[in-house]
């Protein structure tokens, strides 16, 4: 639809089954409201990390460190989606039910990361998600596609991680964020499991799908950067 | 395929935290009766999940674990729609669900060669012989499926990670099909728990898979 360039690219590229290739209703008001989640660290920090503190996360490899910032900003992207969407008032009966527990997981695997992170974490981006969290369709199209991008991102990088501890809490996100994406897909009635392999997506690959939305209206920077510097 | 219609956003059930209790709770004592009868799937399983490091000859045990546990899902799913009266979206996610089993299966087995495990034989009882007993049997199964791969994750070499990887969320999302089905919440928990493959062998006794 003429009133989401952007977002039609997204899901023409995201779009594996051509299952969202279908008109997306246009909405007014483009929201760029910085998410405000103020939700404490919960369970999922001490689940999903164990006994991994922040000191210690502060021996992983670089690489991983990378690794787990890239899934910091994609998780960002979602859990504002979603908190964005449920403040939105626009959606009702399963689908917001669904927007509600996906949104809390969202929230969840932010700030286990934020912790695991410390001050290595990137910054929130500020996002503008062109009117899609304000009517149910284009919600759970987006939704489907967000979700499939997350199995598709987390899948790439699995082999590449190098800590036990970080791979162990990927791979359980990674299937968290597929049941997300079969749970969309039922609730926008396409089929949840497409087929019997689900194929990885590149860095790359979802950097230039993730841009092609225009979701991301500021770009994420290393909260050190604001610190002062040591000039001495 | 299309499955259902816009009144699907109508449906809600309003007990969200009925999902998570009711996944199985393994009886430790009827099924350590199971398992103990059990010598090869004791044996396959007494694999241990402080594994040594990630090797091709540690691939190949795991990948017996998951021969398995791909063998009962196929098993299953053929003797369901055989016998479980199942009709309309449950239906369409049984077929679905099994034609990927089936191809699990085969890449699995493909995988291993003429050191493959010998197929299980099975008594799924009830869980077969109803949409209802089926449906809550199937949850199980592929919990029990996304979280035995998940928990060998950090046990295997980095390529076949990535085809397990492949898999998994395959597992995941027929989870959260089923569930969606009965309007339940359909990703109950915000990180999967992982099990040591002496809890998918428990888990496997459980739902029906016996040996030859």
């Amino acid at each position: 639809m003429n009133g989401f360039p952007h977002f039609d690219q997204f899901l023409t590229v995201a779009d594996r089954d051509g299952a969202l290739a279908e008109t997306s209703s246009r909405a007014e008001a483009a929201l760029s409201r910085r998410g405000l989640l103020g939700v404490t660290l919960g369970a999922v920090g001490a689940i999903v990390f164990g006994k991994t503190s922040v000191a210690e996360a502060a021996d992983l490899p670089a690489s991983d460190v990378d690794i787990l910032n890239y899934a910091l900003v994609l998780e960002y992207l979602q859990a504002s989606f979603y908190t964005e969407a449920e403040r939105s008032g626009a959606l009702s009966g399963a689908t917001a039910r669904a927007a509600r527990v996906v949104g809390a997981t969202e929230r969840a695997h932010v700030n286990a990361f934020r912790h695991l992170l410390g001050s290595r974490a990137v910054a929130r981006p500020t996002f503008d998600f062109q009117g899609v969290t304000e009517q149910q369709r284009p919600f759970l199209k987006t939704a489907v596609a967000l979700e499939d991008l997350a199995v598709e991102a987390y899948k790439g990088q699995a082999p590449k991680v190098r800590s036990n501890a970080v791979l162990a809490a990927a791979v359980g996100i990674h299937s968290v964020e597929a049941r997300h994406a079969a749970w969309m897909r039922e609730l926008f009635g396409i089929t949840p499991a497409v087929s019997a392999f689900d194929p990885p997506a590149s860095r790359a690959k979802i950097n230039r799908i993730v841009a092609s939305t225009h979701f991301i209206v500021s770009r994420p920077r290393m909260k050190a950067r604001n610190k002062p510097h040591f000039t001495g | 395929m299309r499955l259902r219609g816009p009144e699907v956003g109508q449906r809600e059930d309003d007990s969200p935290g009925e999902a998570s209790s009711r996944r199985a709770v393994l009886g430790t004592a009827a099924l350590a009766g199971i398992v103990a009868g059990l010598p090869f799937i004791r044996g396959l399983f007494r694999l241990g999940d402080a594994l040594g490091s990630p090797s091709k000859a540690q691939d190949a045990k795991i990948l017996q674990l998951v021969l398995q546990l791909e063998y009962t899902q196929v098993a299953f799913y053929e003797q369901a729609l055989a016998q479980a009266g199942l009709d309309g979206e449950l239906r369409a996610f049984a077929e679905a669900a099994l034609a990927h089993e089936r191809e699990h299966l085969a890449a699995i087995r493909k995988a291993l060669g003429a050191k493959a495990g010998p197929k299980p034989t099975f008594d799924f009882g009830a869980r077969t012989k109803s949409a209802e007993a089926f449906r809550q049997a199937a949850i199980d199964l592929e919990d029990t499926a996304v979280a035995g791969y998940n928990g060998q994750a950090t046990n295997l070499t980095k390529a076949t990670l990535a085809a397990a990887a492949a898999i998994v969320s395959v597992e995941a999302r027929h989870a959260a099909w089923v569930r969606a089905i009965a309007g339940e919440v359909a990703a109950p928990d915000q990180v999967d728990t992982p099990m040591t493959a002496q809890q998918v062998a428990r888990s496997l006794g459980e739902i029906g898979m016996r040996t030859q």
